[in-house]
């Protein structure tokens, strides 16, 4: 089916002709999407036609002329994952990448206002001039801003100190599927962008709850986001050779240290203590695999897999960095520390001591720019299982099903050995919410392999379900629209809620619900 | 042939899509404003227009998978300066050839008898009068008369020969700068002849729109030239043709019994041995825009042949190890220090630089073919030079000069656009 031309122009006479393609070769390259998918690289279902909308009016205009020839839409902003795909035949796509602007940094009341493009290292550089520092997702700060607070998940390792971005949401602009504008928070009552929960109506639960609608309840055009305090420099200067910047000069009152622990409950305890004393501004449970592959790659890092000298390091080991605002509070912070390690057992690992480890371990720590290599640089495919946020105590129970579960994948040979334990464990807001989050690495061009990664992604679920350990964050392609519907009733039902807002907010089901939720059963 | 779009399938189909090709390596980015690093995606804004984008549809085509060669598809392939940016920040985290993959997808779509008619009156030009300019062969020389510079196409030899390029060549507006570098080099004691006439295109326009047949045959061409004149360096004040010599030409397998170096190279050297002594102020703050072929797109490229093998069950290790081309190896320091060394002149850097510097938008055959996307470019690049207030952008390359000029031009802006070597004559 493709577009019929009345429809196309109606579309072209919004964004302009520059900013519409049904052109197959366009289509195509949209087409590709590796993460998430079942097999491959290409997504089984093109759109009708790509949009590219550069404002809220020229969305509002999509959505109406979608409603009004039942034709159904799909937003995405940078567009890593085949999620952002719209999965029923003859959709439309709205690429957001010309609504790019950060509109506002309020230094006083330390938020910005942004639109669906800026991704998050744009945020930060500009923040930083003004002495603030924004929250930054686990997969990069290659990312929406705003895709992450309002519409997908949005956990990453500062989360420590800076919460996660569904936490750090303040007022919205919404347009629901039916072309409605919606104001969220104190924008809502025309109070401005400081908050998300009022005056005005707070949505928050309803726009994207624990894990967002994925692009299944409308688009939205901006929302504002807290930022936090940075005691460091306006611009963070580089040195060396790519890949291995670094900063120029290192940053006062900061340290990161990777510290192992001779049990995973030994570490846990940590965790708790860590959160407890309010310290801190990173955290992250890094696995001798993770590791390995941010320092090095090819045969270097098939040599040191097999020394065995990472997983002696690291084994149960986490990455956890002070940055403090003086000296005093640096040296306070870092006897904590010392506190928490002596009473827990926990040591620190002499890797991360070293100048270059040091050094590159703080670039990594604040730009959060290196994620492909550790995930996708050594066999191509890469997912992702269990993640549901809860307590410490759930997250390294997540560790444990999930490391114990790919033991028989990697025998098979069907996944990259990693060690089993290969495995990201963040804690939120001092440690009062964490999770983890188990990878996995395969290559998706081998069938036998793609199909083994298949497998483990649904046993994972499977046993997210069976032991009570929570939703799973990426399983759009393995369980699609039906997620909700399996975890729901082991979750007090609340598929039902998720299908009654569907139907309320998207009357005609216009907004592609593949990755959220069918308003049917 | 150097350009099988085959050999690129294993890049093309492991590209994590995830964007990181649209922006500067992620410790770079200074600012939201000078944020991008791909004047394409930039301009154009659908993913097709990115690094990404064009792996994807290579790989499309190489599986057989896009049946129509629309005008947009080759839009999409050409509509780019092959400048290298996406390439250097992909090589951040991966190690995935983005721009060869670039390089032979149009390869093979002029395989198919698919380019844009622009470009082949480009190559026509080049096999009729061997320049991409249009212009008559007999004129290639006109630029060097009155200099007394030994033309070997006369017969004879000489130690260093230098290779003008089409551009400098052909525009009256630019030529000066040539005569500039023979007056230098001879100022120096330099034992310097170059070809007349019988000069030659370095190819490297042909090998970047896929028309590697033409290239070959003007690199090969070349070579055998420079080597029957007992050169033992070959200099050239074009950053393209640099570009080419030093990443592409060893790759011919013929011996080369010279060195390539780029002017501002040989310059510095000069200075640094006293031969050349900078003693005029210049009173000007300057930046200076590094021109992705004497940059990151000047390191010899090594093309990986090997096999893939499968450790740690799903491991893919690449025997033998790859050689990764990040950019960091392109000529970056000759052109500042002589810059740094100009009394008077304040050197500034602009917030993208080296191996992820912002295209000046000529590149590629796009400043022949679709001037208003290099004007556009172009643009962008001034007003980042203006963001760093400086009066003047300095650079080393005739298509970068030639591009800002008409930009700064067409917008009525003042800033002042000079080569180094008319630096280094004005300090004299």
């Amino acid at each position: 089916m493709s577009l019929a031309t009345k429809v196309y122009k109606s579309f072209e006479s919004v964004v302009g002709p520059e900013n519409i393609s049904g052109d197959p070769a366009v289509l195509r390259s949209y087409m590709y999407q590796p993460f998430g998918n079942n097999k491959g690289v290409w997504a089984d279902i093109s759109p009708e036609a790509v949009l590219m909308p550069a404002s809220t009016e020229e969305v509002v205009a999509i959505a109406k002329i979608c409603n009004r020839h039942h034709i159904v839409f799909k937003a995405m902003s940078t567009g890593w994952g085949i999620h952002n795909l719209p999965g029923v035949e003859g959709a439309v796509l709205l690429d957001l990448r010309r609504m790019n602007r950060i509109l506002e940094i309020d230094e006083k009341n330390m938020f910005a206002v942004v639109e669906p493009h800026v991704i998050c290292m744009q945020l930060q550089v500009e923040a930083m001039k003004k002495g603030l520092n924004c929250h930054i997702i686990g997969a990069g700060s290659n990312t929406s801003v705003l895709a992450s607070a309002t519409s997908v998940v949005g956990y990453g390792p500062d989360g420590l100190s800076m919460g996660y971005s569904g936490r750090n949401l303040l007022g919205v602009e919404w347009v629901l599927p039916t072309g409605e504008v919606l104001k969220l928070g104190s924008l809502g009552a025309d109070a401005g962008w400081f908050c998300g929960d009022g005056p005005g109506p707070s949505m928050r639960g309803i726009m994207r709850g624990w894990e967002g609608a994925w692009g299944g309840l409308g688009v939205f055009t901006k929302c504002a986001v807290k930022l936090f305090h940075w005691n460091g420099p306006s611009e963070l200067e580089m040195k060396n050779a790519p890949p291995n910047y670094v900063l120029k000069e290192p940053i006062k009152f900061f340290r990161a240290s990777l510290f192992s622990f001779p049990s995973l409950d030994q570490l846990a305890e940590a965790a708790y203590k860590l959160g407890e004393s309010e310290i801190g501004y990173f955290i992250c449970r890094l696995t001798p695999a993770f590791v390995g592959l941010q320092m090095t790659s090819g045969k270097n890092y098939v040599d040191l897999w097999q020394s065995g000298m990472m997983q002696q390091m690291l084994k149960y080991a986490f990455l956890f960095v002070i940055f403090a605002n003086s000296e005093r509070e640096f040296d306070y912070q870092q006897k904590v520390l010392a506190q928490v390690l002596e009473e827990t057992g926990g040591q620190v690992s002499p890797i991360s001591e070293t100048k270059e480890m040091q050094e590159q371990t703080a670039i990594t720590v604040l730009k959060v720019d290196a994620v492909v290599r550790s995930c996708f640089r050594s066999a191509g495919g890469f997912n992702t299982s269990f993640g549901a946020m809860d307590t410490v105590d759930l997250a390294i129970n997540q560790i444990k099903a999930g490391a114990g579960l790919k033991e028989k994948y990697i025998k098979r040979g069907v996944i990259m050995d990693d060690g089993g334990d290969n495995s990201a464990t963040l804690l939120f807001e001092q440690g009062h919410l964490a999770y983890t989050e188990v990878l996995i690495m395969y290559d998706h061009h081998d069938g036998e392999s793609a199909q083994g990664a298949l497998e483990y992604l649904a046993e994972s679920n499977e046993t997210c379900l069976k032991q009570g350990l929570g939703s799973p964050i990426f399983q759009i392609s393995q369980v699609g629209t039906g997620k909700h519907g399996v975890f729901g009733p082991a979750c007090f039902n609340y598929d039902t809620w998720l299908r009654e807002i569907k139907k309320q907010l998207d009357p005609n089901n216009t907004c592609d619900p593949t990755a959220y939720i069918s308003p049917d059963e | 042939m150097l350009l099988e779009l085959n050999d690129y399938v294993g890049d093309m189909k492991r590209c994590a899509r995830c964007s990181i090709c649209k922006w500067p390596p992620l410790a770079q980015m200074k600012s939201w404003r000078f944020s991008q690093n791909c004047p394409s995606i930039a301009r154009y804004n659908f993913h097709s227009y990115s690094g990404g984008g064009r792996m994807a549809l290579g790989l499309a085509l190489a599986e057989g998978i896009l049946d129509d060669v629309t005008d947009e598809l080759l839009n999409i392939v050409y509509r780019c300066t092959a400048c290298g940016a996406c390439d250097s920040s992909c090589k951040y985290n991966s190690e995935l050839e983005v721009l060869w993959s670039i390089y032979s997808t149009r390869a093979h779509l002029v395989s198919m008898g698919n380019f844009l008619p622009e470009h082949l009156m480009i190559i026509e030009s080049l096999r009729k009068e061997d320049n991409t300019m249009a212009q008559p062969k007999a004129d290639r020389a006109k630029w060097a008369e009155g200099l007394n510079i030994r033309d070997l196409s006369q017969g004879g030899q000489a130690e260093v020969i230098y290779h003008a390029g089409c551009l400098y060549c052909y525009d009256p507006d630019l030529s000066s700068i040539a005569r500039d570098a023979v007056t230098l080099l001879k100022q120096a004691g330099i034992d310097l002849g170059f070809m007349g006439s019988n000069e030659t295109c370095c190819g490297s326009m042909a090998f970047q729109l896929g028309f590697q047949g033409d290239f070959i045959k003007f690199a090969e061409s070349n070579i055998d030239d420079w080597n029957a004149a007992g050169a033992k360096r070959v200099v050239t004040s074009c950053a393209c043709g640099f570009g080419i010599m030093k990443a592409v030409y060893p790759l011919l397998g013929k011996e080369m019994k010279f060195e390539v170096l780029h002017i501002t190279q040989i310059l510095d050297e000069l200075i640094r041995e006293g031969k050349l002594q900078l003693s005029k102020s210049i009173p000007a703050r300057v930046t200076y825009h590094d021109p992705c072929n004497l940059g990151r797109n000047s390191e010899q490229y090594v093309p990986w042949r090997g096999v893939e093998k499968k450790l740690l069950g799903q491991f893919i290790l690449r025997e033998p190890e790859k050689v990764v081309h990040r950019g960091w190896e392109g000529v970056y320091e000759p052109p500042r220090d002589i810059i740094r060394r100009i009394p008077g002149i304040e050197l500034v850097e602009m917030e993208r630089i080296r191996e992820y510097s912002w295209c000046c938008g000529a590149g590629s055959g796009v400043k022949l073919s679709m001037d208003d996307f290099a004007l556009w470019t172009a643009s962008e690049r001034i007003k980042e030079a203006e963001s760093v207030a400086a009066e003047a952008i300095v650079t080393a390359c005739p298509w970068c000069e030639r591009n800002f000029k008409d930009a700064i031009a067409q917008s009525g802006n003042h800033l002042m656009v000079y080569d180094v070597v008319e630096l280094v004559k004005q300090a004299l």
